[in-house]
């Protein structure tokens, strides 16, 4: 983004619990990711297309050793950052989409298509980032049920039958981590334009924003 | 070299203290030299070394304990409609029968042994004098493919408390003819759809499915479903198993 003129604060928007699930999330999520490629290539159904993989991960054995590892991380790490945003203010008022959020997606997107050309007013978060940030914990429940219906199709036979049988478990699972990767691209393009500012709050927790304008000075009555 | 002490350790261990006769011993020490050159492959072929392996497998272990305690004694897998089964067509083989099978058909007979109160070798039509369970149940590969064959066999349940195994036992210990070896929980073992399976698509088991007696366990992924059966062997000691010293899990329900 453009430089700030004048005199900078820094503004504290990410709580450190905020800032050490990012991270926590987001090596988990390569590790599922990666590790669930390695396994998808073992029998893939795309008319036999194996995924060029990332990590070998030491065959399947290894693949899915890292994968039902890294499950419990992503998961416990992402039910702590979803009550986080969903019990407390900070997280319900800048993170979560919520009814009053919905007047503000179009002009957001207006904005990003380039038809409108004023950045609609938003504090840590706009409309459709909420949008997509509060999506994130359907995906992960889309991506817990969709394994669960694959790892345990016998004791959970219910949870397989929701989504059509184990075959087509697979497939919905697939489905749910490209809905990810869609994401994370999404997330990576919008950090690349936002720029170093924004990047480093991801660390140090603040940002760069304007001074506010310093209160004016009441004159000394006239005599 | 660790990896092939661990694996040479884990083959030995129930055949010398379970009694089971001493060509079989043999049968394993031949196997060991087969396996050496695999074993020593999944040891280097795993990318997590070291402690990174001791911990994803500590991690494994944790898994199994959430499997077992899961685990339905009594739940069912599902069973399909013959409509909806796969077509003998379909009947996929993943492992072919090797050709140095150490199992002869003619000679063949089910070696029991550990704590059960009649050990022996029992005949097929032994086996075949239990009740017969059909069942249309899916083969989940860990690879990620299934199939719904229609097996056909006696209950290993039946056929344990024919032998009158060990009420108590924790485990029970199998080997088959190509090298192949593995332990089930007992709860597993017990399950009324684990099957000695003789049977495929209401025929004669082939070679190249197992026969001419396999393990079907459906509650658990396919490389747990031994074919060409040599040995039952209950008891308390866990031991590893042919996959799952190539890393896979040793609980490997589903």
């Amino acid at each position: 983004m453009t430089k700030i003129k004048g005199p900078t604060i820094r503004e504290r928007i990410h709580p450190v619990i905020i800032r050490v699930t990012h991270w926590i999330n987001a090596l988990a999520l390569l590790l599922m990711i990666t590790s669930g490629i390695r396994i998808y290539n073992a029998s893939p159904f795309l008319n036999d297309y194996k995924i060029p993989p990332l990590f070998q991960f030491g065959g399947l054995a290894g693949a899915r050793q890292w994968h039902f590892f890294a499950m419990w991380v992503f998961f416990i790490n992402g039910f702590v950052w979803f009550f986080y945003n969903l019990f407390t203010r900070h997280g319900r008022e800048t993170t979560m989409f919520r009814a009053r959020d919905i007047g503000g997606v179009s002009p957001m997107i207006l904005y990003y298509l380039r038809i409108r050309k004023v950045h609609p007013p938003t504090k840590k978060y706009n409309s459709l980032q909420k949008l997509a940030y509060s999506s994130t914990p359907v995906l992960g429940f889309g991506a817990l049920l969709t394994g669960i219906s694959i790892y345990w199709p016998v004791q959970f036979s219910w949870v397989t039958a929701i989504f059509g049988g184990y075959d087509s478990a697979r497939v919905f699972h697939f489905v749910f981590m490209s809905l990810f990767v869609f994401f994370i691209l999404g997330h990576l393009l919008m950090v690349a334009i936002a720029g170093w500012n924004n990047f480093l709050s991801i660390f140090t927790g603040t940002i760069k924003v304007p001074a506010p304008e310093p209160e004016p000075t009441e004159q000394p009555a006239q005599l | 070299m660790r990896t092939m002490k661990k694996l040479e350790d884990s083959l030995y261990k129930p055949a010398q203290e379970s009694g089971i006769t001493e060509s079989g011993i043999v049968i394993r020490r031949r196997d060991i030299l087969r396996l050496a050159p695999l074993a020593l492959l999944a040891a280097c072929d795993i990318s997590p070394e070291g402690k990174t392996e001791t911990f994803l497998r500590k991690v494994q272990g944790f898994n199994d304990w959430v499997q077992g305690t899961i685990f339905g004694p009594h739940k069912l897998a599902p069973e399909y409609a013959i409509s909806e089964m796969t077509p003998e067509s379909g009947f996929r083989v993943n492992t072919d029968s090797p050709h140095d099978l150490n199992l002869d058909p003619k000679t063949w007979a089910l070696e029991v042994g550990g704590l059960v109160q009649k050990p022996g070798r029992y005949s097929l039509d032994q086996i075949k004098a239990f009740p017969k369970r059909v069942m249309n149940t899916r083969h989940v590969c860990v690879e990620g493919w299934s199939m719904v064959p229609r097996w056909g066999g006696a209950t290993l349940n039946d056929f344990l408390n024919a032998v009158g195994a060990d009420k108590n036992a924790k485990y029970v210990y199998v080997a088959s003819g190509d090298g192949y070896y593995t332990t089930y929980d007992m709860a597993s073992a017990r399950h009324p759809q684990t099957l000695l399976c003789y049977e495929a698509y209401d025929k004669p088991l082939t070679l190249d499915h197992g026969a001419p007696l396999r393990i079907v366990i459906p509650t658990k992924l396919g490389y747990k479903n031994a074919k060409w059966l040599t040995n039952v062997f209950v008891t308390n000691e866990k031991t590893s198993g042919y996959w799952e010293d190539q890393g896979y899990d040793w609980f490997a329900g589903i």
